[in-house]
């Protein structure tokens, strides 16, 4: 909801899900051009649905930024690993939510999906 | 022969046959001096006699007795060389004896005597023999010149042969009389020495056996381990004079290179045997101090014995024997006896220390053998030369594999675990260092430190893998409780940053949303911070617990009532209650465990189903029981999961969020209140808490 509101505020359309199996039914339905996925949901949680997201030929291009509590270097690379373009440790200000995403897009435009990726990895925790 | 001279003869006779009855009875040496000088002189028919020996160095004549002479005739003739030009130095000499009819012919045969006793007559010097062996000689002095007759002559010869046997006889005795007595000292010295280990105890016990009979005063003196001369024990019969000599010794403590006396012993292990103390030494000795001088002479030491302690070449200490107010001045006998009384001691002693260097090497081996911690001496070329068994426990390496093997082939491991340990001089501060390391095929933890000194390197270890395991619970605990925080931080951090947008109109359904997630997100943070403290407080035994009456379907009523409020609609909860027995425990940490358990039935049963609370009574105490038909527990982790941070899921991917501490103070509140909660659960198909507790009384 505070990314939807803020992201909404950007002028982007949002689709909000409230688990993963939702999340995923989603995204294969409506094609986002990114998914904010949260790690820790019900049921089937972030990583997994990141894991399905990637082996369907329709939804394997949409670009995912994890937002999760968890800032483990062990995490990040799991997040790199499963094709993650961002990775954002909570809490984090949603306000700025729609100019990280807005990034993230303009910079895969541009043929840097890779090199977001290892930035997974590298970054540190604040 | 004349009728006098017949009669003359046999008074002669009647008076040797008295002097002989006489020797016969006397024992001592004294006794037979002074039959010899009283009737022996007597019947000799002269007015004075004496009667020397040839001493214990062959060279010189000491006077044993006289009588008649005149003090002041005797002085300076206590004793004299063999050689001097004397008639008893001659006679004692040649064994000849020598009778002088008077002074003139005195003064021819002998000048040097010439200016000495001129209103002297007769003189007779008889020789002392036994066995053909002359040990002295007896003069007798006349009051008159006499020209010595055969017969006469041949009286006095009688007397000497009387006189030597008797003599020789009564000193004999005496030595063997002495002798005897040495042996007993010497025994009851030996039996005192064995008696016991405590040498201190020993050494001051010896030192009174040696009083009054070996010495005045007897001072025993041990080297420290650290070099000193220690008073060990100080003897007299005067207790007074005991205590005195010790304010004596804190007075003048001894001077370690003293010439002589006990440092001097000390340092050469050879004895030191005054038979007469010389005044210049004593002089030497108290220096200017009058103080010192005034003690010294109210001492009136007259001879000492000094013999080191010496025992396997080392010498040990010292025994000091000194002749004062009643003992006479020490001869080379008494040297000896104090030779072998030391060297007795010094047995001892040596024996003590051994035993107790013994027995410190055995209790060190025992506290090897028990301590904790395993300790590993290897020699300089790595080779196992003490391996405990704490070692053996650690590396499942025996004792008898290890030993005079090089370390690397006992256990393959050891440089792994060794390499990064810094090895200390003995002394400094060896840090333990933990690694991580394959031993028997089992990863354990192993706190290492080195100590390198001159014949090898002494490690210990230490097996800290369950406190390993323990921290890095607490290190997941912090992680955990870390990730935990933010979820609820960042949504009441973001809720705030979006309804401060200005640039935003937000609908009011989202701004109540937003205020509403801010407050249950602060509620759910100060939860977490609640469990965190509580535990800490369990921890501590901090908790009060308040057991009083209290109806449990009432408790968990309430309980089901609060969660059916914020329950997701794929939960059904239920209570059923069949007990209406009150029980005994603390209402509200019994309402909070329920209430913990209802979420956790709840948390876990993602898929949704049925939560159901059952309170009823069985074998006489009430059991609370909360069900579910969630994702059940793995049989392997059913204990684990009462542990202090322990998670079923730690990564949380399943999203159910948790400090990791809600069934650990579940389980601590239960038992606090004299109950007991387990769990029974089958993975995928659900689990079921029992809080048992007990009924009122």
């Amino acid at each position: 909801m505070l990314c939807r509101v803020n992201l909404a505020a950007s002028g982007m359309e949002v689709f909000e899900a409230s688990d993963g199996r939702e999340g995923l039914d989603l995204a294969r339905k409506e094609r986002p051009d990114l998914v904010l996925l949260d790690v820790m949901m019900p049921g089937l949680d972030g990583w997994s649905v990141a894991r399905e997201l990637a082996a369907d030929e329709q939804t394997r291009e949409i670009p995912i930024v994890f937002l999760t509590a968890r800032a483990d270097p062990a995490d990040r690379r799991l997040g790199e690993q499963l094709g993650g373009v961002g990775y954002v440790v909570k809490p984090f200000d949603p306000v700025s939510i729609g100019d990280l995403v807005e990034g993230v897009l303009v910079r895969i435009e541009r043929g840097e999906r890779d090199q977001l990726r290892r930035e997974i990895s590298s970054e540190r925790e604040r | 022969m004349s009728a006098t001279e017949s009669s003359d003869a046999a008074d002669r006779a009647r008076r040797l046959q008295r002097v002989a009855e006489l020797l016969a009875e006397a024992v001592t040496p004294q006794q037979v001096l002074d039959s010899i000088l009283t009737e022996g002189v007597k019947a000799a028919e002269a007015r004075a006699g004496s009667i020397g020996v040839l001493g214990e160095d062959g060279k010189t004549i000491e006077i044993l007795a006289q009588r008649g002479y005149a003090e002041s005739a005797m002085a300076g003739w206590e004793s004299f060389a063999l050689d001097a030009p004397t008639p008893m130095s001659e006679v004692i000499r040649t064994g000849d004896a020598i009778f002088i009819p008077d002074v003139t012919e005195r003064n021819r045969l002998y000048p040097s005597l010439a200016d000495r006793g001129q209103d002297g007559h007769a003189l007779v010097v008889v020789p002392l023999a036994v066995e053909g062996r002359v040990f002295g000689a007896m003069s007798l002095s006349f009051d008159r010149d006499i020209q010595f007759e055969p017969d006469r002559r041949e009286m006095k010869l009688t007397l000497a042969r009387q006189a030597a046997q008797a003599l020789a006889r009564s000193r004999l005795y005496a030595a063997e009389q002495t002798l005897r007595e040495r042996m007993t000292f010497l025994a009851e010295a030996s039996e005192l020495l064995s008696s016991t280990l405590d040498y201190n105890h020993t050494l001051g016990q010896l030192a009174r056996l040696s009083v009054p009979g070996l010495a005045d005063w007897c001072t025993i003196d041990i080297v420290s381990p650290e070099g000193e001369i220690e008073r060990l024990a100080v003897a007299h019969q005067d207790p007074e004079k005991v205590r005195w000599a010790y304010e004596l010794q804190d007075r003048y403590p001894p001077d370690p290179d003293a010439p002589t006396g006990v440092p001097h012993v000390l340092r050469t292990g050879e004895p030191e045997f005054f038979p007469t103390l010389p005044e210049e030494l004593l002089d030497q000795a108290i220096g200017d101090d009058e103080e010192l001088r005034r003690i010294i002479d109210e001492l009136g030491l007259k001879s000492t014995i000094c013999v080191p302690l010496t025992a396997r070449g080392r010498t040990l200490g010292a025994v000091t024997l000194i002749a004062a107010e009643t003992h006479p001045p020490y001869t080379a006998a008494d040297l000896e006896l104090a030779i072998e009384l030391a060297r007795r001691a010094a047995v001892a002693v040596d024996n003590a220390r051994l035993y107790r260097e013994a027995e410190r090497g055995a209790n060190a081996a025992r506290a090897l053998a028990y301590v904790a911690d395993g300790v590993v001496l290897l020699d300089h070329d790595g080779v196992v030369r003490h391996w405990n068994p704490a070692t053996e426990a650690i590396t499942g390496v025996d004792e008898e594999q290890a030993l005079g093997c090089p370390v690397g082939e006992v256990v393959p491991a050891w440089d792994a675990l060794t390499s990064h340990v810094p090895l200390v001089p003995p002394g400094g501060a060896a840090r333990p260092v933990t690694v991580p390391i394959v031993l028997n095929g089992r990863e354990r933890w192993v706190a290492v430190s080195g100590v390198k000194f001159d014949d090898g390197t002494v490690y210990a270890l230490q097996d800290v893998t369950e406190e390993h395991a323990l921290e890095k619970t607490r290190s997941d605990f912090v992680a955990t409780a870390s990730h935990e925080l933010r979820t609820p931080l960042a949504a009441v951090y973001g809720a705030v940053r979006t309804l401060r947008r200005d640039d935003v109109e937000l609908s009011s359904d989202d701004r109540a949303a937003f205020l509403e997630m801010i407050e249950s997100e602060a509620m759910r943070l100060a939860k977490i911070v609640d469990q965190i403290l509580l535990a800490g407080q369990l921890d501590a035994d901090a908790v009060d617990i308040e057991l009083t009456e209290c109806d449990p379907q009432e408790v968990a009523a309430a309980v089901i009532e609060s969660a059916a409020m914020h329950l997701p609609e794929t939960i059904t909860l239920d209570l059923e209650a069949d007990s209406e027995q009150p029980i005994r425990c603390d209402e509200n940490k019994l309402r909070q465990v329920l209430v913990n358990l209802v979420d956790n039935a709840v948390k876990y049963s993602p898929e949704g189903g049925r939560v159901e609370l059952r309170v009823r009574r069985a074998n006489g105490s009430c059991l609370i029981e909360v069900a579910d038909e969630g994702l059940g527990i793995p049989a392997d982790e059913r204990d684990r999961i009462f542990e202090k941070f322990y998670r079923l899921d730690p990564q949380q991917t399943q999203g159910v969020g948790g400090s990791g501490l809600g069934l650990y103070i579940c389980r601590e509140l239960v038992e606090r209140m004299d109950g007991s909660l387990r769990v029974e659960s089958e993975p995928g198909k659900g689990s079921r808490f029992t809080v048992e507790l007990p009924l009122r009384r």
